[in-house]
């Protein structure tokens, strides 16, 4: 081990020029890249790789049977002037993320703000309330959930308690995207717990002091609590904001694959996903992959940009 | 302690890769590889065969199989690798865009060596030919049918439905359903299946695509077909859409298996399959009649196909397996009518007295649909499954949800259909 530290050390017969940051990367860090080849022929290999495959797949016309044949931007001409689908995928995505992520990160916060009272047998309620998030993406959950919301499910039972006739809610055009809606925001483990934590970040000589001076409690929150958290609420939205764009699974099982009924679950990745493995359209599918990493890249920007104007940092 | 482990594991793993280095090239001179979609009772009966025929001393064959939904990819997927399996289960929709890239061979030469199709069914025959050349051997053939639930009829009191049963009698038989308490609709919404449409369109002498890949409907077409729906389900003859919306295709969830209605439209190898998952006693049903004498819109279709991957490099013994799997009179008792009847007419007559209750009246029914069967329409273009799928399904929704009348659905259906044909053209 000492062996080449003790070469490292004597002058190189071509002076200091050549003793390059290469050289010095590779003497200090071999070892470190050695260890790091399985993962970096994976990454290569299975991520980028596909991923610059995917944006040249994105330029052509490719139906996994013929070679790709090159159409130029023709694919993303079609998305935004001849793609009524592509609107409809578009909006229905859009509204998932629009109610799904500040929903969720309210009954998060909520369900955080509880928890950290400091009750007996806090982990286990923790554990309890993570387990969703767990199952989130899961096939079993999306059946479950399915079962519970149709026509003759649990959900419909319990309302017959009260004389009400419910409808069948996952097969109704008004009202299927709300249960993928519900089925995320019960998926709020993730954020609850990333809450948590920045919840006893917060130095409790603050609200002491607030106590003193007769603030109340609601006031303690909205002056002490939601200024130091939202650092936190930065992050968790952020995290939630990506995760909504890319749902796939549950409007997957639930719908079948068909994103309907009338095309009221046909979120953008759905949509993708037909395009690419029912129809065999593996060059708009790219198109419309590359669309969605571009507007996901805008969304995650403006956050950022925004942030200095309500994200405060304890510095 | 863990270093151990780890090493030791190391070294299980690359012996177990070595080992399989090894002895994978002798597999791939034998085995012929096998690639079809269906459910567990499709594979056992499959395996079946497969077993029979490493017995009877041909190769071994290593089968693969996944759902209708997942099949398409995945076969799509390893023909781009050029990885495609040997044989291939195929269907009337996708042998034309697979035939004309060569990704499933000719079998031609075959015919009379290898492949033996002597008292084959001619239709049966002319349904795996593209071009004038076969490229796919039926594994038997069904029609379109309605399952019926004979309970639920004989609660209301009214006749099965047959031969002469038309769309005007759904309404009658609607009127007993209600006085009697059945307490379910008569029929599934028939005005999102896309062969309930082409059955009724061919009763009135068009058909759903030309021969050369074209709508062959129009407008005022789509517009009445809207139009008799709304009316069943105004009168509660149809189910609900938001039942029918739970139908997402498995046999699990069609309305008939939910209890929603007493009659679906399916096919006539699925009674066995219906019969499994359903306590009533189900038969089966010609479509409904337009007219008393108006053409009955059936005909008898290649349920699927076997054909041969074009790149394969075993395709002599291939078409010696396909041979098998059709002529063998043991193979067809273990095959049943699971896949439809039997093309060959030895088969045939040697399976019918062993075949229980069900499976003789899918038999009989496409043994006897004489007059209601017409001539095989030609194969639907590529497109057809999208426009099925993605446009057909989702205005029957529309116009079912009240978010589009008739007279709009019909036109849009057209359109859609021209414009998606036009596209993959």
């Amino acid at each position: 081990m000492t062996a080449p530290a003790v070469e490292a050390s004597v002058p190189h017969p071509g002076g200091a020029v050549y003793q390059s940051w290469w050289s010095r990367v590779w003497q200090n860090h071999a070892p470190g890249y050695l260890f790091l080849i399985p993962w970096l022929i994976g990454f290569l290999g299975l991520t980028i790789g596909p991923i610059i495959t995917s944006f040249y797949l994105s330029f052509t016309d490719f139906d996994l049977l013929t070679p790709p044949e090159w159409v130029g931007t023709a694919n993303y001409v079609r998305m935004f002037t001849a793609d009524p689908k592509f609107i409809a995928s578009m909006q229905v995505t859009l509204t998932f993320v629009l109610f799904s992520v500040p929903l969720k990160l309210a009954f998060a916060l909520g369900v955080a703000l509880l928890l950290n009272r400091g009750m007996r047998g806090l982990p286990l309620y923790r554990a309890l309330f993570y387990l969703p998030s767990l199952l989130g993406a899961s096939v079993a959950i999306a059946i479950l959930w399915r079962q519970l919301f149709a026509g003759d499910g649990l959900v419909n039972d319990f309302l017959s308690v009260f004389g009400i006739q419910g409808p069948s809610w996952i097969s109704n055009p008004r009202y299927s995207l709300w249960t993928l809606i519900v089925l995320s925001i019960w998926q709020f483990g993730s954020p609850m717990i990333i809450f948590l934590a920045g919840l006893r970040q917060i130095p409790q000589d603050m609200y002491e002091a607030a106590s003193l001076d007769g603030a109340s409690r609601w006031r303690q929150f909205w002056k002490i609590t939601l200024p130091l958290l939202t650092p936190v609420v930065f992050f968790n939205a952020i995290i939630q904001t990506i995760e909504a764009f890319k749902s796939f699974t549950p409007a997957f099982i639930i719908s079948a694959g068909t994103g309907n009924p009338i095309n009221s679950t046909l979120f953008y990745t759905l949509y993708l996903y037909q395009e690419a493995f029912g129809f065999f359209r593996m060059g708009y599918a790219s198109a419309l992959a590359w669309f969605l990493l571009l507007l996901v890249a805008c969304f995650t920007a403006f956050s950022f940009l925004t942030s200095k104007y309500w994200v405060h940092y304890d510095d | 302690m863990t270093m151990k482990l780890d090493r030791r594991q190391f070294l299980l793993g690359t012996t177990a890769l070595a080992a399989a280095a090894g002895i994978s090239p002798a597999f791939a001179q034998e085995a012929l590889r096998l690639i079809f979609w269906g459910s567990q009772a499709r594979a056992d009966r499959t395996y079946g065969v497969t077993d029979l025929y490493a017995k009877a001393g041909g190769p071994a064959i290593e089968g693969e199989f996944l759902a209708w939904n997942d099949y398409w990819p995945k076969l799509a997927t390893q023909t781009a690798g050029g990885n495609a399996p040997d044989v291939i289960q195929m269907d009337y929709r996708y042998i034309v865009e697979y035939a004309k890239r060569n990704a499933i061979a000719p079998l031609d030469e075959f015919v009379g060596g290898a492949l033996n199709l002597a008292d084959f069914d001619q239709d049966q025959l002319d349904g795996g030919k593209v071009d004038g050349k076969l490229y796919g051997i039926s594994l038997g053939a069904n029609s379109v049918a309605l399952m019926v639930n004979t309970v639920d009829f004989e609660k209301a009191g009214v006749e099965l439905p047959g031969p002469n049963t038309t769309y005007a009698d759904l309404t009658t038989i609607g009127e007993a359903f209600k006085s009697k308490g059945v307490g379910k609709a008569v029929i599934a919404d028939g005005s999102v299946s896309e062969p309930m449409y082409e059955n009724w369109l061919r009763q009135r002498g068009k058909a759903l695509y030309t021969a050369d890949g074209k709508v062959a409907f129009d407008e005022a077409d789509a517009t009445e077909w809207y139009k008799l729906w709304a009316d069943l389900r105004a009168a509660g003859v149809c189910v609900t859409p938001d039942d029918q919306a739970l139908d997402t295709g498995p046999l699990e969830t069609t309305m008939i298996t939910l209890g929603k209605a007493a009659v679906i439209p399916s096919n006539s190898n699925q009674l066995v399959a219906f019969q499994a998952i359903n306590k009533d006693k189900i038969t089966i049903a010609n479509f409904p009649r337009i007219a008393t004498d108006a053409p009955g819109g059936h005909y008898r279709k290649p349920s699927m196909f076997f054909s041969i991957g074009g790149t394969s490099a075993q395709k002599e013994a291939a078409a010696k397996f396909l041979s098998f799997f059709v002529n063998d009179q043991d193979a067809s008792k273990v095959l049943g009518v699971e896949r439809g009847i039997p093309c060959s007419k030895a088969v045939r007559e040697a399976l019918a007295p062993t075949l229980d209750e069900q499976s003789q009246i899918a038999l009989n029914f496409v043994a006897n649909l004489g007059p209601l069967l017409g001539a095989l329409p030609p194969s639907p273009p590529a497109a057809a499954g999208e426009i099925d799928a993605s446009l057909f399904r989702t205005l029957g929704q529309e116009v079912g949800f009240g978010a589009k009348s008739p007279e709009q659905a019909g036109p849009e259906l057209v359109k859609g259909a021209t414009d998606i044909l036009n596209r993959a053209a």
